[in-house]
């Protein structure tokens, strides 16, 4: 049975998907904040909107008239909400767009939302927010979120309330490294997680494995697949077209399959 | 004194290995280098250098975040409504903020009608300093787990990093991935970028995303392809790319399995394997960056500017209400 699936990339500063499965994002939404406008009419020159400010967004020297920095304003509204006379108002800037693309690959199709924050913005998580919110409004069976890299608040926001999570590593001292960080997350935030080794195979690979699954344990949580370490892999990541296509028989094309079938089994 | 920050975009190109080897290669040659790992949610360079222990901490304090007093709270649900971040959840009959979630940015506690919002203060993060067994400083920063990323924590440490340095110093910052606060503040008043990239369409899109940034700032850059050779026709694209964007090329690197290998015994490739293809090539690169970039910093600084200034202009779509 096909089941009905929405694609999340909410790796907003590089979303990726979209050219992984070579495709033309489209139905463009803008993601806005709100951006503070003063009324100089009504600015008594106090200072507070200067000193709630968090981002140094608001420069508001006391007994001086306030201006605002648009790049560095989060659009947190503290200042609207701390001006004693209310003389900001709230503006509109955009900081980034989301995308909702239907994706044909051979006889399947699935929904692919997109967030793209608009470069030179720093922050990042009101276009996760905005993204995420966009996919979980299609109705579906399963929405797969693909984060960004790290473990910082885009990650936690991107994953946050998911029923599993997939955590990519690799037999080596940055994977071992970053997988404590992201099962450090996850546990945090009390979301299941599935540890899959990937490049298996790379040098020392046995002695990081065993360095691994005692992470993982300590985690209370598994490893459920190891992926083979391939050049087949790289020449189908060159070419634009999915291992599972190009080579269906492939040992990680199987592997990749044996995890999609657990992750039916669970739906 | 000269800031050489290594930024790419996509993760997993080659950053650190050639941000590493750059610092790795200097201090060779006598100069005093400082290496910086800018990148505070996935901090790895100290890793690739073989840190396993540091000479110095610090609690980096300059988050807040924000907590209901229940006693003075009456469930209205504005905290909810006004949360720019979601971080206000309703359960069970009342609200709470998610500590993992809040920036911190007070507005919740602006508009509580009842005051009953307060926020304190928390760690951010970690600022760290060690003396690498190269003989270099290596400073590095990690931030709280799923906590808001920092571009003020990058600033802190890249400030850490000046007050060691000399005027002959030469300072490398290996950037986090991405076009986000931690890569804006690692930028953002250095004197030269250098971007690595791979030959695939996804890091192609993201170097030029990261470029586009780096121009803001107006840095010269140059340019590193790794792994060129697992697609030599894309690879001449970004050539093209380079060229036209007035980007100086210093070199490719082939694709060679002895780099993850490298990786998995803590060890700079240039030392294990140092007539290994990748190394030879990484090595040839450094040695243009000293070359080049250091020794000929007046000629190569105005030569490979950026050919116009676009800088940043917000999108402001409604201006007042």
């Amino acid at each position: 049975m096909e089941r009905a699936l929405v694609l999340a990339d909410l790796d907003v500063e590089e979303p990726n998907d979209h050219i992984l499965l070579n495709t033309k994002l489209e139905n463009e939404e803008p993601v806005t904040i709100m951006l503070p406008r003063i009324d100089y009419s009504r600015c008594i020159k106090c200072g507070v909107c200067g000193e709630v400010c968090d981002t140094g967004a608001i420069v508001a020297p006391k007994g001086r008239l306030p201006f605002v920095i648009p790049r560095l304003c989060s659009g947190c509204r503290a200042c609207y909400f701390a001006c004693p006379v209310k003389a900001i108002s709230e503006g509109l800037r955009v900081i980034g767009h989301t995308y909702h693309t239907r994706v044909k690959l051979g006889t399947t199709s699935f929904d692919l939302i997109t967030g793209v924050l608009r470069e030179g913005e720093e922050h990042t998580p009101p276009v996760v927010i905005a993204a995420k919110k966009r996919a979980l409004s299609i109705p579906r069976d399963l929405v797969i979120i693909d984060t960004s890299a790290g473990t910082a608040n885009h990650v936690s926001i991107a994953i946050k309330d998911s029923d599993i999570a997939l955590v990519v590593t690799e037999p080596t001292p940055l994977g071992l490294h970053d997988l404590e960080m992201i099962l450090e997350l996850t546990s945090t935030l009390g979301i299941e997680s599935w540890v899959l080794v990937n490049r298996y195979g790379i040098g020392g690979s046995a002695k990081f494995l065993d360095k691994l699954k005692e992470v993982v344990s300590s985690f209370k949580t598994k490893i459920v697949a190891l992926i083979p370490y391939s050049h087949e892999v790289i020449h189908s990541y060159v070419k634009g077209l999915p291992l599972v296509i190009m080579h269906p028989d492939h040992e990680v094309s199987k592997v990749l399959r044996y995890v999609s079938n657990l992750i039916n089994e669970v739906i | 004194m000269l800031e050489i920050v290594v930024v790419s975009g996509k993760g997993g190109v080659g950053k650190s290995t050639l941000a590493s080897t750059l610092a790795l290669y200097l201090s060779m040659r006598g100069y005093d280098v400082i290496a910086v790992d800018a990148d505070a949610d996935a901090p790895n360079l100290h890793l690739i250098l073989g840190v396993n222990r540091w000479d110095y901490e610090e609690d980096y304090v300059d988050a807040w975040v924000a907590t209901i007093d229940y006693s003075k709270c009456d469930s209205c649900g504005i905290c909810a409504d006004v949360c720019p971040f979601n971080a206000v959840r309703y359960v069970d009959g009342r609200y709470y903020i998610d500590s993992v979630i809040c920036e911190g940015c007070l507005t919740c506690s602006l508009a509580c009608p009842r005051k009953a919002i307060v926020r304190r203060r928390e760690v951010r993060g970690k600022l760290r300093l060690t003396l690498t067994n190269y003989g270099f400083p290596l400073i590095s920063a990690r931030l709280a787990v799923g906590r808001p990323s920092s571009g003020r924590l990058v600033a802190e440490i890249r400030s850490r990093a000046k007050e060691l340095a000399t005027k002959d110093s030469i300072i490398v910052v290996d950037s986090a991935a991405g076009i986000g606060c931690q890569v804006i503040s690692s930028i953002a008043g250095s004197n030269a970028a250098i971007l690595i990239t791979e030959p695939t369409q996804a890091s192609f899109s993201d170097l030029k995303r990261v470029h586009s940034v780096v121009k803001y700032f107006m840095l010269p850059s140059a340019l590193v392809i790794n792994k060129y050779d697992i697609n030599p026709e894309f690879t001449d694209k970004i050539l093209d790319y380079a060229r036209n964007e007035n980007i100086d090329v210093l070199g490719l690197i082939p694709y060679d399995d002895s780099v993850p290998e490298s990786i998995t015994f803590m060890k700079p490739l240039i030392h294990l394997y140092p007539n290994s293809q990748a190394a030879r090539a990484l090595v040839e690169i450094t040695s243009k960056i000293e070359e080049r970039i250091i020794k000929s910093w007046h000629t190569w600084s105005r030569r490979f500017k950026p050919l116009k200034f676009i800088p940043y202009k917000p999108l402001i779509i409604k201006s007042s209400s």
